[in-house]
């Protein structure tokens, strides 16, 4: 138990401690020169208390620094009731989120990493101005109550990532990739770039209507990040959440089960317990469709009357960190696979759009489950790809639209472009979608 | 501190170095409906070192001080191991040697009032939005940021900073039936708290607003003119245009490059877009920048032609285009990025009145919410809106989203307003890790843009 959490008995009805130490170190590549190396060894402090049942947070760099217990406590003095508990004595499942050997990994041999696909997509593509980022990073997470919850989590994350903008347009194909341990080159995702900056050759724009749309793993958070948004127990609580009520029901696709699964071993976002010190467990979330449950920190549950599924995460919809408070999010959202592989996906179809991102998601209405972005993606025809989507936005309701799947893929890769953390998913071919285009 | 950090990047036998280390104190409170949901107030520290060594580069954020010289030597090696990556080495423009102080002196210190006092104003707020008819919820937050810096480098410079930023923003939330609409507010976004009083009028306006908009139909998707107020054409010029001016977005894009030279026509005569931090009283009004620049005001676009751009001293060397002073950091966990201080559209001749009479079908769209870009492409929301048909203001939009490509959006701005107003609101996204800065000033009078694709029904 750490010494702050020893100190702050008897001053304040509960504490909760969350320190969280990183040291990364990340080489960037750009347009084929390495721009920079950057090694950052950061600590920092979020403290928790409840006094005279009022909830006070600080936060700070150090957990020793003098006067934190003193400025949470001032901060309750104006907090509302709490509400809730912090976590107490539990048992953490073990997962694999460490390996040692990424501990020990140096610049030079993430120079190396870069060196790898400079070589391999620079002997096939010299034009295109490659990007490429390395990374490995070593966590430790200590969470900490006076209720006897003792997480202590050292996890590590070797990523890379590399892309090219397309030349005479404002955008770019990406590929990346993410793992416990230290990563080779994957030569099936460096095929798959050339692949698709291939098709960036030509620019088409379907006509407006309603179109077949394969969303591509990177574009998974089109739908999974409104899912999210209203799965959560703080959209449940303040009623603005289009998901209340609706337990046992049929809200997506009976193809389509998304699964918060915290615990699969190796995966980048795997981890035993939430910020909060709360067990993380594998949950159903939509099982065949079917609506099975919301994700519920301390707050949301004490609102709500029920217990933390462990979900409490210092996120936002963008962003987050230390000085977020925490909020129901998935842990390690994945997808199930289907039977079908993306190739047949493309050729089964007369007309449709292979959809591997999207811009201005952000100013859409996605906590009712709606999205209408500027589609990135290709425009296929008679079971080929024609060229990338030209001027073409595309736009659903998730609750609606992905009620009609056709079919799931059953190749899987972690998706999201960075949005949201999260575990394996597949390709998705939705019936329809609404496109405006020509 | 100062002698100890000035000495460690003298001695260092790189190109050049630079160290800053930063002590912020930071304020939140936040509301969402009647729940207070933070308040809290804090002090974190930190530095940033910057090594650049036989043309390479190399940076480190640490938390502890005490372990710089170690850091420092750390960063040294890995410069020398970046410069072999590269063909070309980095090299920065000549900056000159500052030293001296830069302290911010607000009419009133936000740093001097008692969090009492801040709780009360954004629960007035609050309670304000809450007890009008038709509101779900509502999200208020206070958000005070000061920062005092100090900055060394090998040159000789020696500069202690401070910034400081204040603002109280949020979101309205209506709902009827299954409909549920929000419309934003910010007040504030400088260093003077007295700028967050006295305010309520303007917040009724906003929460008539977002009731309104319960009885609004989406737009028809389709190509349209349109008018952007103020607030929407600052956060235009802001995300598809001043984005692409960020010279270090551009320094490895040799397709961007060729499209933005200097000299490049991009739209009519009238337009003039500037960006400046040292207008004062603006949520990107700075003195120095995160790199010991000073900042300095640069002229964009002039009569339709670039003529300018915002540069590091890395970028401003490899553009061999003058120094802006644009580079900065959100706090010490981040590298400085060029990033946009004060940007918006110098002020034209139109009248409003004008603007929406020369519009037989479009839409007049109305407050900013939220844009994305990627390179050329934009795309950005409204929070509400007007059709217009011939001539005159019809109905209430809800629901808007307009997109297009950069070069050929500002080429068909055809009308400019006379009426410059600078937003309130300092967010801007940028930068892998994100970096959020609260401290972007976006201004713009109404335009006219000819042709925007609307998403809709």
């Amino acid at each position: 138990m750490h010494r702050l959490i020893e100190r702050a008995r008897g001053k304040v009805d509960e504490a909760e401690l969350y320190w969280k130490r990183e040291h990364t170190i990340s080489v960037r590549y750009e347009n084929y020169r390495l721009q920079g190396i950057t090694e950052d060894e950061l600590s920092s402090v979020a403290l928790r208390v409840i006094a005279d049942g009022r909830l006070g947070t600080t936060y700070g760099v150090d957990p020793d620094r003098t006067g934190l217990i003193e400025e949470a406590r001032q901060a309750a003095r104006f907090g509302d009731e709490a509400g809730f508990s912090f976590a107490g004595v539990a048992d953490y499942k073990p997962v694999e989120n460490y390996d040692k050997t990424s501990e020990t990994l140096k610049s030079a041999d993430l120079v190396d990493l870069c060196e790898s696909v400079k070589e391999r997509i620079g002997r096939i593509r010299p034009d295109i101005p490659l990007f490429i980022v390395a990374g490995t990073l070593r966590r430790d997470l200590v969470v900490e109550t006076t209720n006897g919850a003792s997480g202590r989590d050292t996890s590590t994350r070797v990523s890379l990532g590399f892309g090219g903008p397309i030349k005479g347009a404002g955008i770019g194909v990406y590929k990346s990739t993410a793992s416990v341990s230290p990563i080779e080159v994957d030569q099936e995702l460096v095929d798959e770039f050339l692949e698709w900056y291939g098709w960036t050759e030509n620019k088409s724009t379907p006509k407006t209507g309603r179109l077949p749309v394969i969303l591509a793993p990177e574009a998974a958070y089109l739908y999974l990040l409104p899912l999210s948004v209203g799965l959560s127990g703080d959209a449940v609580e303040k009623g603005t959440s289009p998901l209340i009520d609706r337990l046992g029901e049929e809200v997506l696709s009976e193809r389509l089960s998304v699964i918060d699964d915290p615990l699969r071993d190796r995966d980048p976002g795997a981890r035993p317990f939430d910020d909060e010190g709360v067990p993380c467990r594998r949950r159903a979330l939509v099982e065949k469709g079917i609506l099975r449950d919301y994700l519920i920190d301390l707050r949301t549950g004490g609102a709500l009357g029920r217990d933390s599924t462990g979900n409490g995460l210092k996120r936002q919809l963008f962003g987050g960190g230390t000085e977020t408070r925490p909020n129901p999010w998935p842990v390690n959202i994945t997808v199930e696979p289907g039977e079908v592989s993306y190739r047949e996906m493309i050729s089964s179809l007369d007309e449709g759009l292979l959809v591997t991102g999207g811009m201005g998601f952000h100013s859409g209405n996605y906590p009712q489950g709606d999205f209408a972005v500027q589609a990135i993606g290709f425009h296929i025809k008679n079971g080929k790809v024609i060229g990338r989507l030209d001027r073409t936005m595309i736009s659903a309701n998730i609750y609606k639209d992905l009620k009609n799947v056709r079919s799931v893929s059953k190749e899987r890769r972690l998706g999201f472009g960075g949005m949201l953390p999260g575990g394996p998913v597949p390709y998705v071919l939705v019936d329809s979608l609404r496109v405006a285009g020509k | 501190m100062k002698e100890r950090l000035a000495r460690i990047v003298a001695d260092l036998p790189a190109d050049y170095a630079d160290i800053r280390y930063e002590e912020n104190r930071k304020t939140r409170i936040s509301y969402r409906g009647k729940k207070l949901e933070q308040i809290s107030s804090y002090a974190t520290s930190g530095g940033h070192i910057r090594v650049y060594a036989k043309g390479g580069k190399a940076t480190a954020s640490f938390t502890d001080p005490g372990n710089i010289g170690k850091i420092a030597d750390a960063s040294l090696a890995s410069a020398k191991l970046a410069s072999a990556g590269r063909d070309r080495p980095l090299r920065l423009a000549d900056g000159p040697v500052v030293t001296g102080e830069f302290p911010v002196s607000p009419k009133l210190d936000p740093r001097e009032l008692r969090l009492e006092e801040k709780l009360e104003l954004l629960r007035h707020y609050n309670d304000l939005i809450l007890k009008s008819p038709e509101v779900l919820t509502s999200e208020a937050e206070y958000d005070e940021f000061g920062s005092k810096r100090l900055f060394v480098n090998s040159e000789g410079s020696i500069v202690e900073y401070e910034l400081l930023n204040v603002g109280i923003f949020g979101l309205i939330v209506t709902k009827r039936g299954n409909l549920v609409q929000r419309v934003r507010f910010a007040f504030g976004g400088n260093e003077d708290s007295s700028r967050l009083q006295d305010r309520d009028e303007e917040l009724i306006e906003r929460i008539e607003m977002a009731r309104r908009l319960l009885d609004a139909s989406p737009p028809r998707a389709g190509i349209y003119p349109v008018i952007l107020d103020p607030d929407e054409a600052a956060v235009f010029i802001h995300e598809a245009f001043g984005h692409l001016s960020e010279a270090d977005g551009l320094q490895n894009n040799p397709a961007f490059r060729e499209k933005l030279r200097i000299g490049t026509k991009l739209g009519r005569e009238i337009l003039n877009v500037t960006d400046d931090p040292t207008i004062p009283g603006h949520p990107g009004s700075y003195e120095i920048d995160d790199e010991g620049v000073l900042g300095a005001k640069t002229r964009l676009i002039t009569g339709g032609i670039l003529t300018g751009r915002l540069h590091s001293r890395e970028t401003a060397a490899e553009f061999d285009e003058p120094l802006s002073g644009n580079m900065r950091a959100v706090d010490a966990h981040f590298t400085p990025i060029v990033r946009m201080s004060n940007i918006f559209i110098e002020p034209g001749t139109s009248s409003f009145d004008e603007m929406i009479a020369s519009i037989d079908d479009g839409y007049y769209l109305i407050g900013a919410r939220g844009g994305q870009t990627s390179g050329d492409q934009f795309t950005f929301g409204a929070q509400w809106g007007y059709r217009i048909e011939n001539g005159r203001i019809g109905g209430m939009i809800r629901d808007i989203n307009m997109s297009g490509e950069l070069f050929s959006t500002l080429s068909a701005i055809s009308m400019i307003g006379d009426d410059l107003a600078f937003g309130e609101r300092g967010g801007c996204g940028k930068g892998m890790p994100m970096q959020l800065n609260r401290k972007s000033g976006k201004g713009a009078p109404h335009i006219k843009i000819d042709r925007v694709t609307l998403g809709g029904v």
